[in-house]
C-alpha cells in the first residue's frame, strides 16, 4: 500500500531529475555570484538544494518501500505454501520406496467389517445401527496430531450433510491413554460425533492400522467407497463424503 | 513497476501451483508388523573394566519421519524411551537422552514439537566388569511423518561391551 502511494509520489515528480536540479542549482548560483544580488540568490539555491533534498528521500523512501512490499510478498507466498496441506505427495516421494506396493487401498470395494464397541458415554454402538446410511469411520488417537487437524472438519461435514443420514465414527487406535485424555481430547476438537473404544480386533479387521488417521468411507450398503490414510486436504476430505453418499443406489430427497 | 509485476507473478505462480499440489493419495498401511522407522546402528564398546565409562547407542530415523524426543512437550505424545534388561557383570545408571529440536507440522505452525530427525546418540553410564557383556534392550519410540503417524514401535536393541 505504502509502495503504491509512493509509486504516483515519484511520477508526479519524475520530470524533476536530480541531476538536472543540481545543474540548474549551480548555474543559478554562478548568476546570483554574477550580479551581486548574493543573499536572495544564495536563499533560492537553498531552497532548491532543500527541494532537492526532499526527492532524493522520496525516491529512497519509494526504493525502500518496494523492495520492502516484494519481500512482504514473498514471504507471505511462502507461508502461504506451507500452509497447504499437500502433505501425502510429499511423503510418497521419500517413503515411498519403502512402503512400496502397500500404496493400494486394499479394503476400498470391500464390505465394512462389523463391529460393536462401546463409546465414551457408555453405550454399545455398532457399525449395523448405521445401516442404509452413509458412515465415515475414522481411526485416530489422542497421540497423532494430523488426526486432531482434521477432526474439526469431519464435524463441520457432519452437520452440513447430516440432512442426508450422513454419521461419523471415531474410533480410538489408543493402546495406553485412559478414557479421561480421550474424552478430552474430544471434547477439545470440538466434536460432538461417536466417538468409540476400540478392542484390537477391529484395527485388525480394517486391514492392521500401520498409519493414522486412517478413514473408511461407507456407503448405505455398507461397502467401503473411499479409504484413506493421513490427513489430506479438506476439500479432498468433502469430496470423499459426497462420493460416499451418492453410492448405494439408493436416492434420498436433497441428496447429492 | 517491475516490483509490483514481479509481486504480481509470485502471487499468479502461487494460486496455480495451489491445486496442483493440493492432491490425496489414498493408501492403506501395510500389515507388516515389523515396520521400523528408526535404525539402530550397533557397534561393540571396549571399556576399561571396573571404571566409570559411557556406552553411547546410535540411533537413525528413517529420512522424511521425525519421533518425539525423550520430553515432548505434551503428556499425550509418546517419548523415546530405553528400556535396558538388566545383564551380569554390568551396572548401568539412568540413561541419557540428547536434547530434541523443535518441529511444526505445516498445518499447525504454532504448535511446537520436541523431536529427534535423523541421528540420535543415547548414552548409558556405566561400570563394567573385565570381559565380554550382551546388553539387550528395547527402544520405544512413535513416529510421523508430514501428513501421518505411525503406531508406538518397539525397536530391540543389543550391545556388547568388552571392559579391559
Amino acid at each position: 500500500m505504502l509502495a503504491e502511494t509512493l509509486f504516483v509520489f515519484s511520477v508526479t515528480g519524475a520530470p524533476c531529475f536530480p541531476s538536472k536540479l543540481k545543474r540548474q542549482s549551480r548555474r543559478l548560483a554562478e548568476l546570483g555570484s554574477a550580479h551581486g544580488n548574493g543573499r536572495k540568490e544564495v536563499q533560492g539555491v537553498m531552497r532548491r538544494a532543500l527541494v532537492l533534498g526532499v526527492m532524493v528521500v522520496g525516491v529512497a523512501l519509494l526504493l525502500w518501500a518496494g523492495w520492502h512490499n516484494l519481500r512482504e510478498r514473498k514471504l507471505a507466498m511462502q507461508k502461504a505454501r506451507e500452509n497447504q496441506v499437500v502433505l501425502l505427495p510429499e511423503k510418497q516421494g521419500q517413503a515411498g520406496s519403502e512402503e512400496g506396493d502397500d500404496l493400494a487401498p486394499k479394503m476400498r470395494g470391500k464390505k465394512a467389517p462389523a463391529f460393536v464397541l462401546t463409546s465414551l458415554d457408555g453405550k454399545k454402538v455398532s457399525l449395523a445401527d448405521y445401516k442404509g446410511r452413509p458412515v465415515l469411520v475414522n481411526f485416530w488417537a489422542t497421540w497423532c496430531g494430523p488426526c486432531k487437524v482434521e477432526m474439526p472438519w469431519f464435524e463441520q461435514f457432519r452437520k452440513q450433510y447430516a440432512a442426508q443420514g450422513f454419521e461419523i465414527l471415531g474410533l480410538t487406535d489408543d493402546a495406553d491413554a485412559g478414557k479421561d485424555a480421550i474424552t478430552k481430547v474430544a471434547q477439545k476438537s470440538g466434536v460432538t460425533y461417536p466417538i468409540l473404544l476400540t478392542d484390537g480386533k477391529v484395527q485388525t479387521a480394517y486391514g492392521g492400522l500401520d498409519v493414522l488417521p486412517m478413514s473408511f468411507y461407507v456407503d448405505r450398503n455398507g461397502v467401503i467407497v473411499e479409504q484413506t490414510a493421513g490427513l489430506g486436504p479438506k476439500d479432498q476430505i468433502e469430496a470423499n463424503i459426497k462420493k460416499t453418499i451418492a453410492s448405494g443406489g439408493v436416492s434420498q430427497a436433497g441428496g447429492q | 513497476m517491475q516490483n509490483l509485476a514481479r509481486a504480481g507473478m509470485i502471487l499468479l505462480s502461487g494460486i496455480v501451483s495451489g491445486p496442483v499440489m493440493a492432491q490425496q493419495v489414498n493408501l492403506a498401511a501395510p500389515p507388516a508388523k515389523t515396520k521400523q522407522y528408526i535404525v539402530y546402528a550397533a557397534e561393540e564398546q571396549n571399556l576399561a573394566a571396573g571404571k566409570k565409562s559411557v556406552v553411547e547407542l546410535r540411533f537413525h530415523v528413517v529420512d522424511g519421519f521425525h519421533v518425539n524426543s525423550h520430553t515432548p512437550k505434551s503428556e499425550l505424545l509418546i517419548p523415546t524411551n530405553l528400556k535396558l534388561d538388566p545383564a551380569a557383570g554390568v551396572k548401568a545408571a539412568a540413561v541419557e537422552y540428547p536434547a530434541g529440536e523443535a518441529y511444526s507440522f505445516s498445518f499447525e505452525p504454532n504448535e511446537k514439537l520436541d523431536v529427534y530427525t535423523g541421528a540420535f546418540t543415547v548414552k548409558v553410564p556405566v561400570v563394567a566388569e573385565a570381559g565380554s557383556h550382551t546388553i539387550n534392550g528395547v527402544l520405544h519410540y512413535q513416529a510421523c511423518d508430514k501428513a501421518a503417524c505411525y503406531p508406538p514401535k518397539s525397536l530391540p536393541v543389543q550391545m556388547v561391551v568388552t571392559a579391559k
